[in-house]
């Protein structure tokens, strides 16, 4: 998991107004969104966030450093 | 900055204070838990999705909800708090405990009468009612036995402060040469405001509410009881609004990891605050129509002037928390805020209820602005931005804040740090929805103060969705703060029944990067401030005041103005106008002399 429990849900909990008010901003630039298709695109993003929290960390890439160096040995 | 040799908590340095702070605290709660009810009902009934009252009982439920909650839950809080903040900072107990004992005895009274004559509203049986909203004025009438409970009460808040500047008089005849610790400061500065702003809410009540609802006079001048609420309804957003400020200078540093970036500008914020606070009240009044429009742009240009110490706190505690971030390994030009605890319930619930203040500001400026004030006066935009203010700047601020005082008071340690954390983004989020839906309902015209906000033969037309989601957002916010509600509830329960702890942090308060030897000594002439003070309140309201009465009289229409008369009161008028005038010009001199001084 990339963050903690509780820094899932202070992330959730920042992006709460986004979504409430993502369809006024959409509307604005004249994509009208029905409700239903608002909630779709909200839990979509929630989605989004949860598959980033809990997918694991690229253990290679933070051992990236160390076998370069021992590749350039 | 430890604030006891022994470094104990609270409760091992000041137990008998401890047991004072508790009360006032549990009152705080008790007020939020039956305000909180009220307000859920009301949200229900509003937005037609659950409906168990009638529609003309609505004014009895928003009474109670709105006395409930800025009056008893935010000023028990406010007493309990600067109670602790005073002893802590100064290091020594109240003078004599009974006396705090008294204060505390008056405030509970004042409430049980005030809420006893709120409550008889719900039922016929009892010949008593005061439907008459937080906005107590005319020509909505209470029963006395509210007006009564209500000077009680505000006698009780007066006694607190003497309690309050009694120590801090005691411990500067020990300590002459020390400055003003910095919360003892924030609560001495808050209290003077308060003292100036409750002459407007005495004089309303005393001289005109009670003798009308006992009989005594016939008839009131209803913009002059307005206007005098308004003189007191304005500081009081403050007197809500200064303890929150005071915890996010003194304890949200701390909690981040770091110190308070500067003693002396916080002091400035206070007494920006002091100056300003009061005479503003009349951006209030921006469509009464018996106060002249210059009246009403004097007040609009203080009003702007009140932004200021508000930008100074946003800049000094996000610089605090930088700090505190900063120590504790964060990076970056926003890196840094991954650093911070927001795994902390005190944390995250504090810095959720600053972020949601900053959006209360915005919208505030939109109703101290007399043009677009225009455009959402009356309507439930106003709700929606007190909602993200004393809703939530002050209430979650005071949650998180009891989720650290606590168990400092009862020795216990919290009982459920999760649920904590769920509480505060609960309040975050619930918020989130019901503001949001109250300030976009605000722009179509929707009005406030109503069971029926549904005109029969006209639609409201919504920009973007529609009005059914907006009630839709509303009710679900409202129904997400109940939530939040008893989940706050039930770790105080669970607080007070846990066993003692022996591994609770020491009672302290954050220290400072730039402290009060940064600053100059005339920041804590308190005689200098409030005189300042109190010449602003004169020059704001004098002139609108005689206006009023000169043009409504002093006890409304048709009635014989008694006991004084318009000619007395001209004479007034003019006295009134040489003491002022000679008071700036012994201010002014005043000033000058001590600003040569400081400037040497």
């Amino acid at each position: 998991m990339r963050v903690s429990k509780e820094a899932l849900l202070i992330i959730l909990a920042f992006i709460a107004p986004i979504i409430v008010e993502l369809r006024t901003v959409l509307a604005w630039a004249n994509i009208e969104l029905t409700v239903l298709e608002s909630v779709v695109l909200g839990l979509a993003i929630v989605a989004l966030v949860l598959v980033w929290a809990f997918f694991p960390e690229d253990e290679s890439s933070s051992e990236t450093p160390e076998r370069q160096l021992s590749n350039g040995d | 900055m430890t604030m006891s040799e022994s470094g104990g908590t609270y409760i091992d340095n000041f137990p008998a204070e401890a047991r004072v702070v508790r009360s006032a605290l549990y009152s705080s709660f008790l007020a939020l838990a039956l305000g909180g009810l009220f307000g859920i009902i009301q949200t229900l009934h509003r937005t037609d999705i659950y409906r168990f009252i009638e529609s003309d009982m609505y004014y009895t439920v928003l009474t109670a909800h709105g006395v409930f909650l800025v009056v008893t839950f935010t000023i028990f809080f406010l007493v309990g708090v600067f109670t602790w903040a005073v002893t802590t900072s100064l290091d020594r107990g109240v003078e004599d405990i009974r006396f705090t004992w008294l204060w505390y005895g008056l405030m509970t009274i004042g409430t049980v009468m005030a809420a006893a004559a709120i409550l008889a509203g719900f039922t016929d049986s009892i010949d008593m009612s005061a439907d008459v909203l937080f906005t107590f004025y005319a020509p909505l009438q209470a029963h006395w036995l509210f007006y009564l409970g209500l000077v009680v009460f505000v006698v009780g808040t007066w006694l607190a402060g003497a309690d309050w500047f009694r120590s801090w008089w005691a411990w500067k005849q020990e300590n002459p040469d020390e400055r003003i610790p910095l919360p003892t400061f924030m609560v001495l500065t808050t209290m003077l405001m308060w003292y100036i702003a409750t002459i407007g809410i005495a004089v309303s009540i005393l001289v005109f509410l009670l003798p009308w609802s006992l009989g005594i006079i016939d008839s009131v001048n209803p913009t002059l009881t307005r206007t005098l609420f308004w003189f007191w309804g304005h500081p009081v957003v403050y007197f809500w609004l200064l303890p929150a400020y005071m915890m996010w200078y003194v304890m949200l540093p701390k909690i981040s990891g770091g110190k308070l970036f500067s003693d002396p500008l916080a002091r400035v914020v206070f007494i920006l605050f002091l100056l300003l606070s009061t005479p503003v009240g009349i951006h209030h009044q921006y469509l009464d129509p018996g106060i002249a429009e210059g009246f009403k742009f004097i007040a609009m240009t203080n009003t702007m002037f009140l932004l200021l110490p508000s930008l100074l706190t946003a800049f000094t505690v996000v610089a605090s928390m930088e700090h505190g971030a900063r120590q504790r390994g964060g990076t970056g030009y926003f890196g840094w805020l991954k650093a911070l605890p927001w795994r902390d319930p005190v944390f995250a619930g504090m810095a959720l209820a600053g972020l949601m203040f900053a959006a209360g500001g915005f919208s505030g400026m939109i109703n101290a602005g007399m043009n677009i004030n225009y455009l959402v006066h009356n309507t439930l935009w106003v709700p929606g931005h007190f909602h993200l203010t004393v809703g939530t700047a002050s209430a979650l601020t005071f949650m998180a804040a009891t989720y650290w005082l606590l168990p400092q008071l009862t020795g216990k340690a919290l009982w459920n740090r999760s649920v904590a954390l769920v509480q505060v983004v609960l309040w975050f989020l619930g918020m989130t929805f019901m503001s949001n839906s109250m300030h976009r309902a605000g722009l179509l015209g929707i009005p406030r103060r109503t069971a029926e906000p549904q005109y029969q033969g006209f639609e409201f037309e919504a920009g973007v969705g529609s009005v059914a989601e907006l009630d839709f957002q509303l009710a679900l916010g409202g129904a997400l703060l109940a939530i939040s509600i008893v989940l706050f509830l039930a770790n105080v329960v669970g607080t007070a029944f846990n066993g003692r702890s022996d591994d609770l942090p020491a009672n302290e308060f954050a220290e400072t990067l730039s402290g009060p030897e940064d600053s100059p000594q005339v920041l804590d002439n308190l005689k200098l401030w409030t005189a300042i003070a109190v010449v602003l309140v004169i020059l704001a309201y004098s002139f609108p005041l005689m206006s009023i009465v000169d043009r409504g009289g002093l006890y409304g229409p048709d009635i014989s103005p008694f006991p004084v008369s318009i000619e007395t009161l001209s004479l007034l008028a003019f006295t009134l106008e040489q003491y002022t005038t000679a008071a700036i010009a012994t201010t002014g001199e005043f000033v000058q002399t001590t600003l040569t001084g400081v400037i040497r």
